[in-house]
């Protein structure tokens, strides 16, 4: 699949094009207004993560203004340093599926990436299948091996992020602030991320899933398949 | 106030100390004044006497046998004088002298003053001795009689000085009352300037011109700090936002050992508090920078159990328990953001300075909010809603929290309180 990242810092559009790459995600890069306007004309991408702020004050607005709108397979996520309430209102309406603010991790961009490309592209059958465990992205239920497994809406959330962000090391905090958004940023102590994944954890195997999910030593979590 | 008192009592006090003063220096004055008039009259009086006397023993030619016996006569008649056969060789100069002594006709013991005319004549070429006494009144009833009027004509001036004073004050101290009131209702953080009355009084004109200078100037240097702070918070996001995907990447290399994961863990914690207080930053000045628009009905209480829900993770980690008391249905015009940061920051201020296991006490009444924590001792709270006062060194502290709170209350003109009862830390919003 294939991933257009309009972004003008560097070493942000290249972390990120490295971290996806391992997802089976082809990724290409344009840092100015003009080239990802070039790029968005001459191929379609699955996904495109525009940053809003681009060099000499381009606004990414514009971009999203000028996409295809016929062709509504490509979905839009924008990053934008600004955070402001009016953006996002403004990027969605104009066609943006998703708004991520900066900062933020890589884990949390994949998963919304992953979220995207599901909603976007199948629609009515959304079911994610992963050797004995599926996940039907509308009902939001998970069967392990034909049985239904009763997860917290949080142990859910945790899941749908372990699957966009698979092999990958989750810290704790990148965790953290997928369960809680801003708020958790507020807080030093994340411990109450263990409780959720001990449950979870314990809930997939008492179900007979594999122990996909691993503890990395005293940073974070990952769900190896 | 202390030792402060009003401009113009200052001279009041002044005037009236001086107008002391010199009346009081004026007493002796009038009174040597008044005696020295007083003696040169009798005496100028007493010179008269004489010369009469001599005048009317020219005309009466009377023999010496007579003449001794009218003087027999005229010393018992005539209280005040005494004529006095005198030999030759006595004869002296005219001498002028004031004696105190008592009264002959009065029958109290007072003493009075005379004022005495000691005169040598010659009365059909013999020689006479005499004096001529006029009482004089006693220095101490003209010296009361001076003092008294003098009072009067004191308290006559303090009367007329305070009067003056209060009139004075009243009118021309207008402008400058109207200039103070003005600038006590000035509040930088509005953006609005202030429009001075005009005065015709020159130096309250100028004071007026030259605070309408330094309140644009301030205001100006006002702008260009939350412009800058504005500025500088985005400018922070960037390479935050870099740091943070380089650590994320860090964290999939292969092979860490335990001591670079343990690294990797020690920057996360620095990082996140200064991405923390970057955003918190970047809210302020939106706030501040009035970014936000009040549009949305709101209702506290469902503000208040978004909140709690959204905190439900952090509550039970530290097994917090929360009782809640709500009894309040208003409906208020603003923000839904700003009044979810104020709840939020207002009990994710007591669910992190909370021990483990305490107690948090949330009461919606009608118009006022109250966040109580438990707590040991109470917190210092001077400058406690200002930027970056932060007690303890905790790390997980912004600063930043409290004064966005009071930012937020700031615009709708909220009261924010702080009050430490019955070990519980209280903060109270009344809106």
């Amino acid at each position: 699949m294939k991933i257009l990242i309009v972004e003008d810092e560097e070493e942000l559009a290249k972390d990120i094009s490295n971290y996806l790459s391992g997802e089976s995600y082809l990724c290409e890069i344009a840092s100015t207004y003009q080239q990802g306007q070039e790029k968005i004309a001459l191929y379609n991408y699955d996904c495109i993560l525009l940053d809003l702020m681009l060099p000499n004050g381009a606004d990414g607005l514009n971009l999203l203004e000028n996409l295809d709108h016929q062709n509504n397979q490509q979905g839009v996520i924008i990053i934008s340093a600004k955070n402001s309430l009016e953006d996002k209102i403004k990027g969605l309406k104009i066609g943006a599926d998703d708004y991520l603010a900066k900062p933020f991790h890589l884990a949390e961009l994949s998963a919304r990436i992953y979220s995207v490309i599901r909603r976007k592209q199948f629609d009515h059958t959304n079911l994610l299948e992963h050797n004995e465990l599926t996940v039907d992205l509308l009902a939001k239920t998970v069967k392990v091996s034909g049985t239904i497994l009763m997860l917290t809406k949080k142990e859910y959330d945790l899941l749908l992020l372990f699957l966009g962000n698979k092999n990958k090391v989750i810290s704790k905090n990148a965790l953290a602030e997928h369960l809680s958004g801003d708020i958790a940023d507020m807080f030093e102590n994340q411990d109450f991320v263990y409780a959720h994944i001990k449950n979870l954890k314990r809930k997939l195997t008492d179900a007979g899933c594999k122990p996909y999910l691993k503890t990395i030593y005293g940073t974070g979590y990952k769900w190896e398949m | 106030m202390g030792n402060v008192s009003k401009l113009l009592n200052k001279p009041l006090k002044a005037f009236t100390l001086y107008a002391l003063i010199i009346l009081v220096c004026s007493i002796p004055v009038y009174f040597l004044v008044v005696d020295f008039i007083w003696q040169q009259e009798l005496d100028e009086h007493n010179q008269i006497v004489k010369e009469r006397i001599v005048e009317n023993f020219k005309l009466i030619k009377t023999s010496d046998e007579e003449l001794g016996k009218t003087l027999v006569l005229w010393n018992i008649l005539q209280p005040g004088t005494k004529l006095i056969k005198v030999d030759e060789n006595v004869i002296k100069k005219d001498s002028v002298y004031t004696i105190t002594k008592a009264s002959n006709y009065t029958n109290d013991a007072q003493k009075d003053r005379f004022r005495v005319l000691e005169s040598y004549l010659k009365i059909n070429k013999k020689n006479y001795f005499l004096s001529v006494e006029t009482n004089v009144e006693e220095a101490d009833e003209t010296l009361l009689a001076i003092a008294i009027v003098t009072f009067i004509f004191f308290s006559l001036l303090v009367v007329g000085f305070v009067l003056l004073n209060k009139r004075i004050s009243k009118k021309i101290w207008l402008p400058f009352q109207n200039t103070l009131e003005k600038l006590k209702n000035f509040d930088l953080s509005t953006h609005k300037s202030i429009e001075f009355i005009k005065t015709d009084i020159e130096e309250f004109e100028q004071l007026n011109q030259e605070l309408s200078k330094l309140i644009l100037k301030n205001i100006s240097v006002f702008d260009q700090q939350k412009v800058f702070l504005e500025n500088a918070s985005h400018e922070l996001q960037t390479p935050l936002a870099v740091l943070k995907s380089k650590i994320d990447s860090l964290l999939q290399s292969k092979n860490l050992s335990s001591d670079q994961l343990d690294l990797i863990n020690q920057i996360n914690v620095p990082l996140a508090r200064a991405s923390r207080i970057n955003k918190n930053l970047l809210l302020l000045s939106k706030i501040e920078n009035h970014q936000f628009e009040d549009k949305e009905v709101i209702n506290f209480e469902s503000v208040l159990t978004d909140s709690l829900t959204l905190l439900e993770d952090y509550i039970i980690d530290k097994q917090l328990s929360i009782s809640q008391s709500f009894e309040n249905n208003d409906q208020l015009l603003t923000n839904k953001v700003l009044i979810e940061v104020l709840v939020n920051n207002l009990l994710i201020n007591s669910i992190k300075h909370t021990e483990n296991g305490g107690k948090i006490v949330i009461e919606l009444k009608n118009g006022i909010l109250i966040v109580k924590n438990s707590g040991i001792t109470p917190l210092n709270h001077e400058g406690m809603f200002n930027r970056f006062l932060i007690n303890s060194n905790e790390p997980s502290n912004s600063g930043l929290g409290l004064a966005i709170v009071k930012e937020i209350a700031n615009r709708y003109h909220w009261k924010i309180a702080y009050d430490f009862k019955n070990q519980m830390h209280q903060f109270s919003v009344v809106f």
